[in-house]
């Protein structure tokens, strides 16, 4: 392996001890990639990013549709030149050594399968023991646990093409593992699958991260998977890195406000006289300490802040004022947090 | 402080588990500097790549005994339509029948195997790859890219046309008073191999191009197709502008027809030099080299622009 002089530099984020003066895993400096098509502006879908992983961390890479995370995960398993910038993964450069790199990573791209689309999942198997030479009672263990933990064998004698979305991704996990690679990189990996097999998915990567130590980056619009695996989540939009560090951070700094949500006893709709329908700033609805932000009908929605007022006071306060037949508290989730990252650009310039 | 405790966790996890990890990073770099063990694992990977598939195609034994059938029902309309037409002329360009079946039988052996042996490449098939994005998935393969398209896709159907050229080729055997020497004995196989060669340069020249456009297909196939029919027959016959084609931009006529006026003893009506007779192999593998060189930078644009 390589000597990084990076490994030394101070961390961008964090505090200093905290940092062990061990060699990234996963080293990204300054990436970028550019398309350019024709009679077309080039398209910037990564635009000089950095961030690096430990050994054994478990990281979310979010952003919305178009920001560049596949862009990202293809130049980081080496299918994707980039146009400038640096990456390592277990010191190697993953596009200049496309045959080293690629045994000692695993991937599953959510979209598309790597197995052998007219064999038999088991004869798949078979081949990536012979292509990445694993050693035979590595295939056997791995194999039974995987049979397990993905409950494969239902239909490991199938033909790839015949399989359901969620077994074939519970397939691609498994060929994906079955050479006990270092790194996994997840392109949404449970897009398209049911409540069960998203969990099932789910206890399958913490287990590999858990008893293997395997480091994982995962890009996903499912925040569910990141709450349940990931403490450290890296956003990015529009090819830029916009945030790095851990979700309860995110939550903290960036969580909404919570929620009131109360129905009246009678239809309160009302048209202003510039035409405006259901004015947010009626005095009739005004509490102290919460604002308006949505009237459906006989229905209103304050949103108050954690810190400024308890939620007790402030229900004390409105059915002082109204009459209220019904009412519910919302929290504010990360789901509700990141979609207002996106759509109200929170991080831009930070 | 969570994000702490990742840290350690994996401070923890790589200090247990260093070696194993060193020898993982270490071992395929290792494995990689012995090139005869090397070579030996990639060809045992062909044979299990192409050995999955016709074992997975054999489990329709039913419909691929049909298709061996038909295949040989169209061998006989064929050659009786062909021989029907010499019962009425009698020589085709001053050719019988039998010297007709020779070159036919050449030609349809070469290209039937190429065009299982190739199936991998052939550019339709590959293209799909390609547009579904499949093809990522070679990349992300510790093995030679070109053997693993290769090992991709493997037509076992194709035997039944292969036979078919194999009968045609015996018939004409049978036919013609062909009078071999050592010389054209050594050229035959020669002769095969530089059709096979050529043709599957235009496969794989036709599957390069699927990484810039899908539309050109057609064009493709029109040159590789066209010039294999045109193969089957004595070139003298075509309108000049036709043979001219063949012979300077697609040089296919080097291929099956100048190599069987010097199998068969024919004249040369096209008033070619006679060494022409025996370029068709240097042809073919130089074809196939300027293939692969095209088709590794398609790759290298593949792996710049992604689709
Ligand atoms: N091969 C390509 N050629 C041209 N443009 C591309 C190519 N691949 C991606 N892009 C563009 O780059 C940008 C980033 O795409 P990318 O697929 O990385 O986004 P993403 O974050 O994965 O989005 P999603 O959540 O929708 O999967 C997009 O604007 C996309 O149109
Ligand atoms: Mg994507």
């Amino acid at each position: 392996m390589t000597h990084h002089p990076s490994a030394a530099e101070a961390p961008r984020t964090g505090p200093v001890i905290e940092r062990p003066p061990l060699a990234p895993l996963i080293d990204v400096r300054d990436l970028a990639k550019h398309f350019t098509m024709r009679r077309r502006p080039p398209v910037r879908a990564v635009d000089g990013v950095t961030f690096r992983v430990a050994p054994g961390e478990l990281v979310g890479y979010l952003g919305p549709n178009g920001a560049g995370k596949s862009t990202t995960l293809k130049m980081l398993t080496g299918l994707l030149v980039p146009t400038s910038g640096h990456i390592t993964v277990a010191g190697r450069i993953p596009w200049r050594e496309r045959r080293a790199h690629v045994a000692t990573i695993g991937a599953v791209f959510g979209q598309r399968t790597s197995l052998w689309w007219d064999l038999p999942v088991i004869e798949s198997f078979d081949l990536l023991r012979y292509i990445y030479r694993i050693p035979a009672e590595r295939y056997r263990a791995n194999l039974d646990t995987f049979r397990d933990l993905l409950d494969l064998d239902a239909f490991l004698q199938t033909p790839v093409r015949s399989l359901s979305l969620g077994q074939r991704m519970r397939a691609d996990f498994a060929a994906a593992m079955l050479h006990d690679p270092t790194v996994l990189f997840l392109d949404e990996p449970t897009i398209g699958l049911d409540v069960v097999a998203k969990e099932r998915v789910r206890r399958f990567v913490r287990h590999l991260n858990a008893e293997r130590g395997t480091t994982v980056l995962l890009t996903t619009h499912d925040l569910a998977d990141v709450e349940r695996l990931c403490h450290r989540v890296l956003i990015i939009d529009g090819g830029r890195l916009l945030y790095d560090g851990n979700l309860a951070e995110l939550q903290r700094r960036f969580g909404g406000r919570r929620e009131l949500v109360i129905d009246l006893a009678e239809d309160v709709t009302d048209i202003g006289g510039d035409g405006s329908a259901n004015r947010l700033d009626d005095p009739r609805f005004a509490v102290p300490g919460a604002d308006v932000i949505a009237r459906d009908g006989p229905r209103i929605t304050y949103a108050f802040d954690r810190d400024a007022t308890t939620a007790a006071d402030l229900i004390a306060r409105v059915t002082q004022r109204l009459r209220v037949v019904d009412l519910a508290l919302k929290e504010p989730d990360i789901e509700t947090t990141v979609r207002r990252i996106y759509e109200e650009r929170l991080l831009d310039g930070a | 402080m969570r994000q702490g405790r990742a840290w350690r966790r994996g401070i923890a996890s790589c200090v247990g588990r260093g070696e194993a990890i060193a020898e993982a990073i270490a071992s395929p770099l290792r494995r990689a500097h012995h090139p005869v063990a090397d070579l030996r694992h990639h060809l045992g990977l062909l044979v299990r790549l192409v050995g999955a598939q016709v074992r997975s195609q054999l489990q329709y034994r039913v419909s691929f005994t049909m298709d061996f059938v038909s295949s040989f029902l169209m061998f006989g309309f064929e050659f009786g339509a062909l021989a029907a037409l010499f019962v009425r002329f009698e020589t085709l360009g001053g050719w019988t029948l039998g010297e007709v079946a020779f070159m036919g039988g050449l030609t349809a052996v070469s290209f039937k195997t190429m065009d299982m042996l190739f199936s991998g490449f052939d550019p339709p098939a590959f293209g799909e790859h390609v547009r579904k994005g499949t093809f990522d998935a070679i990349l992300l393969r510790p093995a030679p890219l070109t053997l693993q398209v290769l090992g991709s896709r493997f037509v076992l159907m194709r035997v039944g046309a292969i036979a078919e050229g194999v009968a045609v080729f015996a018939l004409a055997l049978w036919l013609v008073d062909v009078h071999w020497t050592a010389a054209k004995l050594a050229f035959l196989p020669l002769v095969v191999i530089g059709q096979l060669a050529f043709f599957a340069a235009l496969f794989v020249i036709g599957s390069t191009v699927t990484f810039w456009t899908v539309d050109s297909i057609e064009a493709m196939n029109i040159l590789t197709y066209g010039g294999h029919e045109l193969n089957q027959y004595p070139a003298h016959i075509y309108p000049l502008g036709l043979r001219r084609f063949f012979t300077y931009v697609v040089p296919t006529l080097f291929l099956a027809y100048y190599p069987t006026l010097y199998l068969l003893d024919k004249p040369d009506p096209t008033g070619m030099p006679s060494w022409v007779r025996f370029v068709g192999p240097v042809i073919g593998l130089g074809a196939f080299a300027g293939a692969m060189a095209i088709w590794h930078i398609g790759i290298r644009h593949y792996r710049s622009t992604g689709t």
